[in-house]
């Protein structure tokens, strides 16, 4: 379960004013549904909201717990539970082959080589990627590499998978792959997307405005309430 | 970010007898010639281990031994420069000792990166730093810091190429002064999605081996 009790993020205004520029104001969310879609427009929040999650920003007030683990104190178990999908994955694959990427990231908890070369295997297998596990990361397509930086990510094992616009660089057919090989996961997911088809297929969203979640609840509402927002001529003269 | 292709080019998968030797005589190898190059300077020994590096380039399959002139499309012009002062200064034999040398040298380590998994130079580095554990220091993220070094050579070759290709695209492609910001940015960019990638697995938390029995055989 992953809780958010109060938690905003603020950073020194960029400008020099003194005060302080809110990138997430404080929130109070318990997220336990399966899947949970989070939208809004470009610097909203969203990836704040998301990096929130797995420790990789940090609140300046309030706190987030993941199983009842503090994302900041505890940040190392957090991360044994949340695992991160980035845009491109091409800043997320490390090594240069496809299945030394999965060992690196069992090399937590494999230390012998030939099993973990095994364990590699078996999970690229899973997803259907046992056929790449021997191609360079940089000779894939942009749904494979980013299949590939999702077994990297699921090979740790973590119950929940947080993916920051997971599709956005994607065609069409590896974005309908990608949002459906997701949804097979039994792994909770939370995700951020552009992609409101993608957004309506979830149990719940949250829209993020400016910085504060605006909806919390049905997707297809939400996505409504997105459009409004997106699309509301008064928002854009200001 | 292009350039990525020149990282894949570290490694050309094989089953050769090359391929196949363990890691600790591949780095044997190496090191004893180059003690031999520095030991017994000679136009000999220069030939003899060019030879050698050529003998185990074409045992280690075609497609390695189709790689062997690769560097000399960049290096050609410094092997050049140093060729014709050497020959200049000290003579032909002097020329040819300390290019062949060179490009022996060069050539015998590109083997080893050619005929050996990323992730085997990186358990390997970890094992023999394994002793920079007594001041604190972990081994492991040692080697993982070695092998990123690597992955971003490439990466930031990708880099300057882009940032080149945009300035030429506003015709302010003469002035390199232009290039270097965006260069810098690109590359500090790099190297926080690279930690954040990093982080985000928990490969930092604990670096990338720790708290499991060492079975590594």
């Amino acid at each position: 379960m992953i809780s958010f009790h109060e938690a905003g993020v603020s950073v020194p205004d960029p400008a020099g004013t003194g005060a302080d520029a809110v990138l997430l104001e404080p929130a109070t969310l318990e997220l336990a549904e399966q899947r949970i879609a989070v939208i809004g427009a470009n610097g909203s929040g969203k990836s704040t909201l998301l990096r929130l999650v797995n420790g990789l920003a940090r609140p300046t007030s309030g706190r987030v717990t993941v199983d009842g683990r503090d994302t900041v104190r505890e940040v190392a178990a957090v991360r044994r539970r949340v695992g991160f999908l980035f845009s491109d994955p091409l800043s997320q694959l490390v090594m240069p082959l496809v299945r030394e990427d999965v060992e690196l990231s069992l090399k937590a908890t494999i230390r012998n080589k030939a099993r973990r070369r095994e364990a590699a295997l078996r999970h690229l297998g899973t997803l259907g990627l046992a056929h790449l596990a021997e191609r360079s990361v940089h000779d894939l397509s942009g749904g494979e590499r980013q299949l590939v930086a999702l077994a990297s990510v699921l090979a740790t094992g973590q119950g929940i998978l947080v993916a920051d616009e997971p599709t956005t660089l994607l065609d069409l057919r590896n974005n309908v792959l990608l949002q459906d090989t997701l949804y097979g996961l039994g792994q909770q997911v939370v995700y951020a997307t552009h992609d409101l088809d993608f957004a309506a297929r979830a149990d719940r969203a949250l829209v993020v405005d400016a910085g504060r979640i605006v909806h919390d609840g049905d997707p297809h509402e939400a996505v409504d309430r997105y459009r409004r927002l997106a699309l509301d001529p008064q928002r854009g003269r200001r | 970010m292009r350039g990525h292709a020149l990282l894949i080019g570290l490694r050309i998968p094989g089953r050769s007898p090359v391929h196949r030797a363990p890691l600790w005589l591949k780095y044997l190898v190496l090191v004893a010639c180059g003690a031999a190059l520095v030991l017994w300077r000679s136009p000999g020994t220069t030939a003899v281990l060019l030879s050698l590096g050529l003998v185990l380039f074409a045992l280690a399959g075609r497609r390695v031994l189709t790689a062997w002139a690769a560097p000399l499309r960049f290096l050609w012009w410094i092997l050049l420069l140093l060729g014709v002062y050497q020959w200049w200064m000290n003579g032909p034999w002097a020329a040819f000792m300390v290019v062949g040398g060179m490009l022996a040298a060069v050539q015998l380590a590109r083997l080893l990166l050619l005929t050996t998994e990323q992730t085997d130079l990186v358990d390997a580095l970890g094992r023999v730093s394994a002793p920079l554990r007594v001041i604190g220091v972990n081994p492991e993220v040692v080697a993982l810091a070695v092998g990123l070094m690597l992955r971003s050579i490439p990466a930031m070759l990708g880099c300057i190429a882009d940032v080149a290709d945009a300035a030429r695209a506003r015709d302010l492609a003469r002035n390199p002064v232009v290039l270097a910001g965006p260069v810098v940015v690109s590359a500090v960019a790099f190297a926080q999605q690279t930690g954040d990638a990093l982080a985000a697995r928990g490969i930092l938390d604990h670096g990338p081996g720790d708290g499991v029995p060492d079975d590594d055989t």
